[in-house]
């Protein structure tokens, strides 16, 4: 919560909020969102309909907007190719592709549909972003973005989802273990943190050379 | 209208990447849902009854 916190005070103080305003968005969100489940959770228990309820309905929607971040660092990345437009019109049809899958999926199932409409939803979106992620690493690479902070966005929006699907797999190898309890918490730090630790490090004109970026050789 | 049918198939091919990445790490779970958006504790999820 610090983190976030932090990144977004130090987007205001360097004037960065409006140029990565989505990604304020989320974080700012996240906040929200935490402070209602803990609400929520002063008054129910983990297990129950409520907190259920307030936590999948609430991930839903930072999904969404980490989708929505995901496609703001895209069109920055794209920008000088002219080609936002197109950007733009590929993420409305992957929102409205998911959101239609998600359905197709869940429309078989009796109960609770809306709730998990919310939650698969989510995992779909999670998956695409990672894979619109690893797209978006393989176009910084091959334009040789230079600006530092947007690589790094990436690069940790990359590591992120990775993280998030490498996750699964330790799910399945230890469903008992009691780090699996850990590592939602623990990844849902790392995206404000890295992000802070970002804007406050590197200025918006800071460059990385672009033999530091990728070495191709020739 | 090339262009726009270009970005019709890469949102296709990413959705179906996307499903196809899901289906691999998803596919020998049970109910593990495991979500990172915050850092509140996951709730149990009942599975579907189908």
């Amino acid at each position: 919560m610090c983190a976030g916190v932090c990144f977004v005070a130090c987007s205001l103080m360097r004037s960065s909020f409006l140029r990565y305003f989505f990604l304020n968005l989320y974080v700012i969100l996240s906040l929200f969102a935490d402070l209602i489940r803990q609400a929520v959770l002063r008054f129910y228990s983990l297990d129950s309909p409520q907190y259920m309820y307030a936590y999948f309905y609430t991930d839903c929607l930072l999904t969404v907007t980490l989708f929505v971040a995901v496609i703001s660092l895209a069109s920055r990345v794209f920008a000088e190719l002219n080609v936002s437009r197109y950007v733009r019109l590929v993420a409305v049809l992957l929102l409205i592709g998911t959101a239609g899958f998600t359905y197709a999926v869940v429309a078989q199932s009796t109960e609770r549909l809306a709730t998990r409409f919310a939650l698969e939803l989510s995992q779909n979106l999670y998956f695409v972003g990672l894979v619109l992620t690893y797209l978006l690493w393989g176009a910084v690479l091959k334009l040789q973005e230079t600006r530092t902070r947007l690589v790094q966005m990436v690069l940790s929006l990359g590591l992120y989802f990775s993280a998030y699907a490498g996750s699964y797999a330790l799910v399945n190898l230890a469903p008992n273990s009691e780090i699996v309890q850990y590592l939602g918490p623990i990844l849902g730090c790392f995206l404000p943190v890295s992000w802070a630790l970002t804007i406050m490090r590197y200025s918006e004109d800071s460059r990385l050379t672009p033999a530091r970026l990728v070495a191709v050789p020739r | 209208m090339s262009r726009k049918l270009g970005a019709l198939a890469l949102a296709l091919g990413i959705l179906a990447g996307a499903m196809e990445l899901k289906s691999l790490v998803t596919a020998h779970g049970k109910t593990a849902v495991i979500m990172a958006n915050g850092v509140s504790p996951v709730p149990k999820f009942p599975p579907p009854s189908n």
